[in-house]
Order: structure tokens, then C-alpha cells, then sequence
């Protein structure tokens, strides 16, 4: 054992350590599950979750400073800690809501540094609480004082983390004094990246105010007002806007009918000049019929019965571009984007010209 | 119906050779159960040879398809002759399969 020259209450704290250290490790890998698995179940998405057991040189480094406040090892609140970074500042409080209900908080002895700040100050802000793990949530006849052990839960930011990383290596850990002019830029750094937190948390409000909006507008069937893009033409989907012909196709053959995804047809409908959902909604009238009459023809004459969801989607485009005069390029150009660049695109692009030449589609 | 898989690398080929109707298609899905066993791998479905495909081959091709997107696999089609690639686009299997050429 190495003698780090501590006095015999520090002596007789490491000690104490080194028995709990099993059980320590332990601890680590329950606490960690027990906090991955909640956030999983609540849909949060957070940069790390991460955990470590205090290594015995740092523990005598704290115990020859100030080893006299411990009476015993289980005072001591960070021989385990864990860590939850969080993407934005508003996780902070939703990652300490969860860990209220999970563990056992002592209050007395948690900091939340954010709020320890003046009104002109700035400087590491980082939620600590310590826990302990409850009964109902884990129990280990082997290592019974799982239970009894506190461990220091940081909850963060990204750009907390960052900061305080950076503070920790430049400042406080170094062992050299930083001169004053220094730590006033960091401090000015931690005021910027406050800000750029508070800006992170409000684009996220407003992204997500726009899709409600959207949302709604999709729904209150104002198709003309909504932009066609990503989002836009995902809660378009959901509407389920082509099945009407997709079932009219299906019924005749008495088809089923298979889900496909649609998403890809995004910026087939973009170069068809859509640039609304209510524009898609017009191609839908304009072509529904040509489109019907296209599949008809092509199915009408075998006995296939089962059809995917994308068959009225692709029939509609299909219409559209010979409508638009696109021919046989556009045909092939929109095999070519459903399906990847291929020479036999060329040679199905000549079959269905064809077939709307004989339907007189064109 | 003829079918051949091969466990290659990391690819499972499964080669196609002649009619896969409703008749042949009891037994084909009996066949390609090293596929679905598989499915976390790539699984190239080789059509060189496959000279027809019905509704029941269609189901067995999505059977596969579904099996690779659940358990983190892919499935490739590769050298079907002209007339099935239309059957793939008139029902609106060229949206779900990645199809290559020779």
C-alpha cells in the first residue's frame, strides 16, 4: 500500500476506501443503468451519460487538505460520481426532475451552481445532487452498503461540460496560479456560451412551434399556406393523402396492400415545381384519374394481388412529368430517383411512354 | 424452382433459377430460411436465371425484406430480367428493393 503521509484519521479514511472500493465499483455500472434506462424510457436524448470511481492518489490528495470534516469514507459524497450531459439547458432540469424521483436526494449537501452565481458574475454552472440508490430500484446481498453509499450526480450542458473541462485544466488543476486577466476570460467565455445555451434552447422553441403550426394547418386542411419540405411533407403523410387511389388501385385485383416509405419522393415532387402540400394536393385532382387508368392497364391484366403504398404516389408523378412534357428523360430521371441510377430505367421509361401513348395520356 | 444459397463473407447469395409461382412458392419459403436466419447480414437475391415471379414470389421477397430491416441486414436484387422489373414497378416493389444491374 502506498504511504501518501496522511495523518492516522486520513490513514484510517483511505482504509475505509479501499474496503468500499468493490462495492464502489459496483455502484458505478448500477447508478449508470438505472439513469440510462429512464432517460431512454422518457424519449430524452443527451450527449453522455458517464461515471467514475474517485482513484485512491486524488482521494489522499482531498484528505490530506481537508480529511479532518469526515468522520467516516460514507461522508465523503464523490467517491463516486456521475455524469449526465445534456444537448440543451432545459434537459438540465428535466434530467434533475427524473433523478429526483429515482434516488434518494440528500438536499442538505447538493449545489446548483447556476444559482450561486450574482447577478454579475459568471463561472461554472453545473447541477449537483447526491443520491443515494433506493431499495425499490436495486438491492446486492453481496454488497449491501450499495444503499447506503452517496454518489454525486453533475448534470450539464454540453458547453457547461466544455467550459468547465477547459477551466479544469487551465485553472484549478494545473498548480500554477492563473493570473486574474485569465480568469476573467474564462469567465467572460462562460457568460458567451450562457448565451449561446439560452439561443440553442430557444431555436429548439421556435422549430418546434413551427411544426405545431404546421401541424395544425395541415389538419385545418390550409395545404395552400404550408411550404413543401421535410417536415412538412412528413405530417402530409400522416394524413395519409394517397390512399383513397391506393385502395381503388388495390380493389382490381382484390390486392393487398404493402406500407412503403414515401419520404424519397420528396424531391421528385420538388423538381416537379411543387412547392406547397397544396400543390401536391392539385396533382392529386389533376391526375388521379390518368393515374388510375395507368395502373389499370398495367394490373388489370395479371393476377397479382399485392401492391405497395408507393403505387399511386408514383403513378401521380408519372402523369405529372408527361403533362409536363418531360417524355421518356423525366420517366427515366424519376426511376432513377426511387430506384437508383440504373441503365434499365431507360428501357422502363420507353415501356410506360408507350403504354400512355395507347391510353392517349399524352 | 432452384434454389442455391451461398454464405460468402459477409453476404448470404441466394441464386433464383426458373419459375417462382404459386406452386414453387410453398417450398421456396421453406428454402430460404438460412436467409431469414441471416437477415443481419447483406443478402444478395441473384435473379439471373429466375424466369417469372407471381404474388406468392413477391411475398416471399418482402418476407425477406422485412426480416433484414428488423434485425439491421439489407437485401440487394440483382440481375432481374426486364419483364420482373416491370412487374417491381407496376405494383410498387421498385420503391422497396434496391435493385442492381449485372
Amino acid at each position: 500500500m502506498e504511504d501518501y503521509g496522511l495523518d492516522l484519521h486520513g490513514t484510517l479514511l483511505l482504509e475505509e476506501y479501499r474496503k468500499l472500493r468493490p462495492a464502489l465499483m459496483k455502484m458505478k455500472g448500477v447508478a449508470l443503468s438505472i439513469i440510462r434506462e429512464d432517460i431512454a424510457d422518457k424519449n430524452l436524448y443527451v450527449t453522455a451519460t458517464e461515471a467514475r470511481v474517485k482513484e485512491e492518489q486524488s482521494l489522499a490528495g482531498k484528505l490530506a487538505l481537508k480529511g479532518a470534516k469526515y468522520a467516516s469514507a460514507h461522508d465523503i459524497t464523490d467517491l463516486l460520481g456521475v455524469r449526465v450531459i445534456t444537448f440543451y439547458s432545459d434537459d438540465v432540469e428535466k434530467i434533475a426532475a427524473m433523478a429526483e424521483n429515482l434516488f434518494i436526494i440528500d438536499r442538505e449537501n447538493s449545489v446548483d451552481k447556476r444559482k450561486m452565481h450574482q447577478l454579475d458574475s459568471f463561472g461554472y454552472n453545473s447541477l449537483h445532487y447526491i443520491c443515494r440508490i433506493p431499495r425499490r430500484l436495486y438491492q446486492d446481498s453481496e454488497f449491501p452498503e450499495i444503499n447506503d453509499i452517496p454518489f454525486e450526480l453533475q448534470i450539464r450542458t454540453s458547453l457547461q461540460h466544455v467550459w468547465a473541462t477547459l477551466y479544469h485544466d487551465s485553472g484549478y488543476k494545473s498548480g500554477v496560479e492563473v493570473p486574474k486577466e485569465y480568469l476573467r476570460q474564462m469567465n467572460r467565455l462562460a457568460g458567451m456560451l450562457e448565451l449561446a445555451d439560452e439561443q440553442f434552447c430557444l431555436i429548439r422553441s421556435g422549430i418546434n412551434d413551427y411544426r405545431r403550426r404546421v401541424q395544425s394547418l395541415v389538419a385545418d386542411g390550409r395545404l395552400e399556406e404550408v411550404a413543401l419540405d421535410g417536415d412538412t411533407f412528413k405530417s402530409y403523410l400522416s394524413m395519409r393523402p394517397f390512399d383513397a387511389l391506393n385502395h381503388r388501385i388495390a380493389s382490381l385485383n382484390q390486392a393487398e396492400i404493402q406500407e412503403a416509405p414515401l419520404q424519397s419522393y420528396l424531391p421528385v415532387l420538388k423538381d416537379l415545381g411543387l412547392t406547397t402540400l397544396g400543390d401536391v394536393q392539385q396533382m392529386i385532382y389533376d391526375c388521379q384519374e390518368d393515374a388510375y387508368r395507368l395502373a389499370s392497364y398495367q394490373l388489370g391484366v395479371t393476377d397479382i394481388d399485392i401492391i405497395t403504398s408507393a403505387v399511386a404516389l408514383q403513378n401521380l408523378c408519372i402523369i405529372k412529368i408527361l403533362r409536363q412534357g418531360g417524355g421518356k428523360p423525366g420517366l427515366q430521371a424519376l426511376f432513377d430517383q426511387i430506384n437508383g441510377h440504373s441503365g434499365s430505367n431507360a428501357s422502363l421509361a420507353e415501356m410506360i411512354y408507350k403504354q400512355a401513348e395507347t391510353l392517349k395520356l399524352i | 424452382m432452384e434454389i442455391t444459397i451461398t454464405n460468402n463473407d459477409n453476404a448470404m447469395v441466394c441464386a433464383f433459377k426458373g419459375r417462382l409461382d404459386t406452386p414453387a412458392s410453398l417450398q421456396a419459403s421453406k428454402d430460404i430460411q438460412p436467409l431469414l436466419d441471416n437477415a443481419d447480414k447483406e443478402i444478395i437475391l441473384d435473379c439471373t436465371d429466375l424466369e417469372y415471379i407471381s404474388s406468392s414470389g413477391l411475398r416471399i421477397l418482402l418476407g425477406i425484406r422485412k426480416e433484414t430491416a428488423r434485425k439491421g441486414g439489407k437485401v440487394i436484387i440483382k440481375n432481374i430480367r426486364e419483364e420482373i422489373r416491370q412487374v417491381f414497378l407496376m405494383t410498387g416493389f421498385y420503391n422497396l428493393f434496391e435493385i442492381q444491374d449485372a
